[in-house]
């Protein structure tokens, strides 16, 4: 049976219901305490490359603003009734809004370390997405990708036969083999959609880092998708349908631990949001592949043998760092591999976003912004003095800054961190 | 910035110069032929009262046992004569001054409207003040107006309150109207200061002021070709700086007034009104034709940018120039060549977009 | 009753109680939302993230000083200078004393009053003259804030007003000011003076759990 995620009618009173059971106190606090202050608006790459006002992240979250205030703030009441409530909400506006929030919004959260109040527009925008989806307004591409991993598992539509053609590939290129579905072991692998498609080499080198570090891992042919596309288009049920098949085979696996892959949403379905939408714990951890790596390094068990002499910069992404927390491991990391780091300024939790996070990168719509913004990634880059190529650990940013970077006519390869730490592996055997 | 800090020490210089040049007893009528602590006149009653009146009004000194000489003068005629000037003439032409202000600006009203962009707008805008350039300008609008309004009622409201609300009240209303005045004071002067180091740039004189004036400005049929401001704007600009400098100058005067002389400080007092009058009424004139006197103007100062038709209708020199710039760096097209610049100022031609050039 | 007794009375305290009531009441409305139990293992503490936003946010960030250091000046010229004003004010320090605490402090001297009064009303404006000019700030900003904006400036203007503390009535006029202020502060965005904390902590906890300080 084939699911369609796509509202029959468009309606702003769902909206505007979907809307207030999303406000907790905390999404509350962030729509009355904002001033208008406007500072948000410098730190988001939308408006920085188009200095249009409607870029401002407050005001992304308008609608959901005035549906808040007409209906559940306190004094809502006694506003409405002496007519000094905001307007109801309408279709049109939802629909002008649905650029807004899809196309010119990547839940980065640079906006938040720059507000003085201190509002969590990322956090907000995720909310009000789920209006979004009830009212029948998000965009086509999110849809069709929701769809796609429904009915597929997969966003991109992969199937296990891509899973096993890849791993088949990989074995005959490394000589290792690569364990599927053995129970018990300790780490379950899975990857992005993007990897699984695009960047298949991760696997290999994963099985070399694996194998030096004596880990014991496995893949599951019953889950092997970590992209959520849930959490982009702004769904729970979506999203949590698509979780729980991963915690399912995890669980059925019994694993100690889930490796949350290269990829940034990812990270924050899995190890952030996941328990809430599951209304439970795991019986497993989820840890991120770089925070495995670093400890691995830590402990001695990888072994970095030699360092690459490029100028190698790491675009921290956003929901890897700033959001997610995983800041000290890919600094570390870098600098064990790196000869030639180059240190961008906002590098860190300041950092710019790749401007394809959040559903962009699979919203058609927004291609266009999607370069545009790219203008700051490529402005922070040139004032670093230029470097040799781009290291991240996103295959989502990987992918979106490869096309800016094609578009943009400029030679810069972006490269895997985990699979840039496997190149330079100690040489099996070697000593030094 | 070299020739704004010229010109700003050269402005500082004359103030200085208009401050020294102030004689201590400018205001004081001499008092000659008569010697300190004789008494004047005939006390016995020989002479008339008339005289030794006129001799006290002279300032005639007495004799006292305390060190201030000033305590020896019965009556000090230079406050008298403060008075008179600043209750007689300056009250009475700066009020007139001040209707014929409102007046004219009716009358231009009525005579051309609310004046129009020609061509209609062309929904492209290009930038026209920046930021810091429109911060500053409403700042010191903003303290101007309190100025203005605490002033006016200070200089005048003898005349035009007190009638209206009784001396109680407006008793209360000249004293919160004093404390407002010397609040806001200081704060003039920190933005008339920043206004100058910012605007100056765009408001040195030139041969296409001259031009601007032998065509008849705002009063030429069409428009005259100019730069980024007018000859009328660059005017306005430096009377507000030397308004500005005068205004600060004397206020400072006033609001310590134990540093200058008590003479200074009625020059200053009348000074500052009459610089006040005057720049009110031309702020008035400035304020019309700002909002509702031109449509397009306002946005250039709110939103920073204003519609090409407009900008090429009212500062073409400066438009095409900015235009330009745009056109490199946007890849955006040319704009048609200004029609300003034929005899008569042939607007209707240059005004819409793409339309030949003469 | 003189208009100060009316305004000193039965107005002032009214205005209290809607300003108390209505602000606990503000405040309560949020809090009674709720939050959900967060399920996910925390990798650091909460409370400590929640902490660390609530101080890191009052400082300008040093990469974007560049882009805020108009606000961050004029936004602390501004509500320093009105709370040294409302704290320290010689007027405010009588009427704290005899009729709010019983007790006093030393008040600011005249002139120093005057130097914080100029600096507190020059941020005030220039946080407004921004709102009416920058095209973010216009598009975003609504009645609301203008009207707060406003109040706020009338009701420290009326009080340097009556700096002279001769007239009665022009104390009255700033009581009154004063009063109509706080009877729109609840209802309005000038309870951001009190909900910040909790824009901040609550942002600070979910992130700090996270084990980042955004
Ligand atoms: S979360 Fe990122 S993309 Fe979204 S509004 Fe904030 S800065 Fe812009
Ligand atoms: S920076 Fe924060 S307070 Fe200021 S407008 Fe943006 S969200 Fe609102």
């Amino acid at each position: 049976m084939t699911v369609h995620t796509r509202p029959e009618k468009p309606s702003a009173e769902a909206a505007v219901q979907a809307f207030l059971g999303q406000i907790d106190a905390s999404i509350a606090s962030y729509l009355e305490t904002c001033v208008h202050c406007g500072e948000c608006a410098e730190a988001c790459h939308f408006y920085e490359v188009t200095k249009d006002p409607r870029y401002t992240p407050t005001w992304k979250l308008q609608p959901m603003v005035r549906a808040y205030k007409r209906h559940l703030a306190p004094f809502s009441g006694l506003k409405r009734a002496l007519g000094l409530a905001p307007s109801e909400v309408t279709l049109d506006e939802l629909e002008e809004w649905s650029e807004l929030v899809y196309d010119a919004c990547t839940m980065c959260a640079r906006c938040t370390v720059v507000c003085p109040m201190g509002i969590d527009i990322a956090t907000a925008i995720r909310r009000m997405r789920e209006g979004m989806v009830a009212a029948g307004v998000a965009p086509e591409g999110l849809h069709e990708a929701s769809d796609r991993a429904l009915n597929t598992g997969s966003p991109l539509g992969l199937t296990l036969r891509v899973l096993q053609k890849q791993i088949a590939d990989q074995e005959k290129e490394t000589g290792i083999p690569v364990p599927v579905d053995v129970k018990g072991a300790d780490y379950l692998v899975i990857l992005s959609a993007m990897e699984l498609i695009g960047f298949p080499e991760v696997i290999g080198a994963l099985s070399r880092i694996f194998k030096q570090a004596n880990v014991s891992w496995t893949f599951s042919s019953a889950a092997f998708e970590a992209t959520n596309v849930g959490v982009q288009i702004g769904s729970k049920e979506i999203a949590t349908s698509l979780l729980g098949r991963v915690v399912d085979a995890a669980e059925a696996l019994e694993v100690k631990y889930l490796i949350s892959p290269e990829c940034g949403h990812a990270y924050g379905a899995l190890k952030w949001e996941g328990p809430n939408m599951m209304g439970r714990n795991y019986e497993f951890e989820v840890i991120h592949i770089l925070e495995l790596l670093e400890e691995l390094r830590l402990e001695g068990r990888l072994r970095i043998g030699g360092k690459d002499s490029r100028r190698l910069a790491f675009h921290d992404p956003c929901q890897i760092v700033r959001r997610g927390g995983v800041v000290a491991e890919p600094r570390n990391l870098m600098a064990a591999v790196a000869a030639n780091q180059v240190v961008t300024a906002h590098a860190g939790i300041n950092n710019y976003c790749c401007g394809g996070g959040g559903g962009v990168s699979s919203n058609h719509r927004a291609e266009e912004l999607r370069f545009k913004a790219f203008a700051v990634k490529k402005r922070q880059l040139e004032e670093a003095g230029g470097v040799d190529a781009l290291v991240t650990a996103c295959a989502n940013c990987r992918n979106v800054l490869e096309e800016a970077i094609d578009e943009y006519e400029m030679d810069l390869p972006v490269l895997s961190l985990t699979e840039l730490l496997a190149e330079y592996l100690e040489p099996e055997g070697g000593a030094g | 910035m070299t020739p704004a800090m010229r010109i700003l020490s050269i402005l500082f210089v004359l103030g200085a110069l208009l401050w020294a040049l102030v004689p201590a007893d400018a205001l004081a009528q001499g008092a000659p032929g008569f010697q300190a602590g004789a008494p004047p006149g005939n006390t016995l009653g020989a002479t008339s009262d008339a005289e030794f009146w006129r001799q006290v009004r002279q300032g005639r000194l007495g004799m006292v046992s305390i060190p201030d000489p000033y305590a020896a003068v019965l009556v000090r005629s230079e406050g008298d004569n403060w008075r008179a000037l600043r209750n007689g003439p300056i009250s009475y032409y700066g009020g007139w001054l001040l209707i014929v202000a409102l007046l004219s600006i009716l009358g231009f009203f009525l005579w051309r409207g609310r004046i129009k962009i020609e061509g209609g707008r062309s929904g492209r805008e290009i930038p026209r003040f920046t930021l810091t350039e429109r911060l500053i300008h409403w700042y010191v609008a903003c303290v101007f107006i309190l100025l203005a309004i605490s002033g006016m009622v200070l200089l005048f409201g003898k005349y035009v309150l007190m009638p209206v609300v009784g001396k109680a009240a407006f008793g209360h209303i000249a004293n919160a109207c004093l404390q407002g005045h010397n609040l806001f004071g200081p704060m003039f002067i920190f933005g008339i200061v920043a206004m100058f180091l910012v605007y100056v740039r765009d408001n040195t004189l030139n041969g296409v002021d001259w031009n601007w004036i032998k065509r008849g400005g705002v009063l030429a049929k069409g428009h005259v070709s100019s730069e980024k401001n007018n000859f009328g704007e660059k005017v306005w600009f430096w009377m507000a700086v030397g308004g500005g400098l005068v205004l600060s100058t004397t206020g400072l005067a006033m609001e310590f007034p134990w540093i200058p002389t008590i003479i200074q400080v009625q020059w200053a007092n009348l000074l500052h009104a009459t610089a006040a009058i005057g720049l009110v009424a031309v702020a008035l004139g400035h304020i019309y034709i700002g909002t509702l006197g031109m449509e397009g103007a306002l946005e250039g100062m709110t939103r920073g940018t204003v519609d090409e038709n407009w900008a090429m209708e009212h500062h073409d020199l400066w438009a095409k120039q900015v235009m330009d710039d745009l056109n490199v760096s946007d890849g955006r097209r040319l704009p048609p060549e200004p029609a300003a610049g034929g005899p008569g100022g042939g607007s209707k031609d240059g005004a819409p977009q793409g339309a030949p050039a003469e | 009753m003189t208009f100060l007794e009316w305004t000193e009375g039965p107005l002032w305290y009214g205005a209290s109680a809607i300003f108390v009531v209505g602000a606990a009441w503000r405040l309560f409305g949020i809090l009674r939302l709720g939050r959900r139990v967060e399920l996910s293992r925390p990798r650091a503490s909460a409370a400590s993230g929640a902490l660390a936003a609530i101080v890191r946010h009052a400082l300008p960030r040093g990469e974007y000083v560049e882009r805020t250091w108009y606000h961050v000046v004029a936004g602390y010229l501004f509500h320093l200078g009105l709370f040294a004003l409302l704290l320290f004010a010689a007027p405010h320090v009588a009427f704290i004393h005899d009729r709010l605490l019983g007790v006093g402090w030393t008040p600011l001297p005249r002139w120093a009053f005057i130097v914080v009064a100029e600096l507190a009303f020059a941020g005030l404006i220039l946080l407004w003259v921004r709102r009416i000019c920058d095209p973010v700030m216009r598009q975003i900003s609504d009645r609301d804030d203008h009207l707060g904006t406003w109040l706020t400036f009338i009701a420290m203007l009326t009080g340097c007003l009556a700096l002279q503390e001769t007239s009665p009535v022009l104390r009255g006029i700033h009581m009154l000011c004063v009063e109509v202020w706080m009877v729109y502060f609840p209802f309005s965005r000038l309870m951001h003076a009190f909900t910040w904390v909790l824009s901040r902590g609550f942002m600070g906890a979910n992130y700090g759990r996270r084990g980042v300080s955004p």
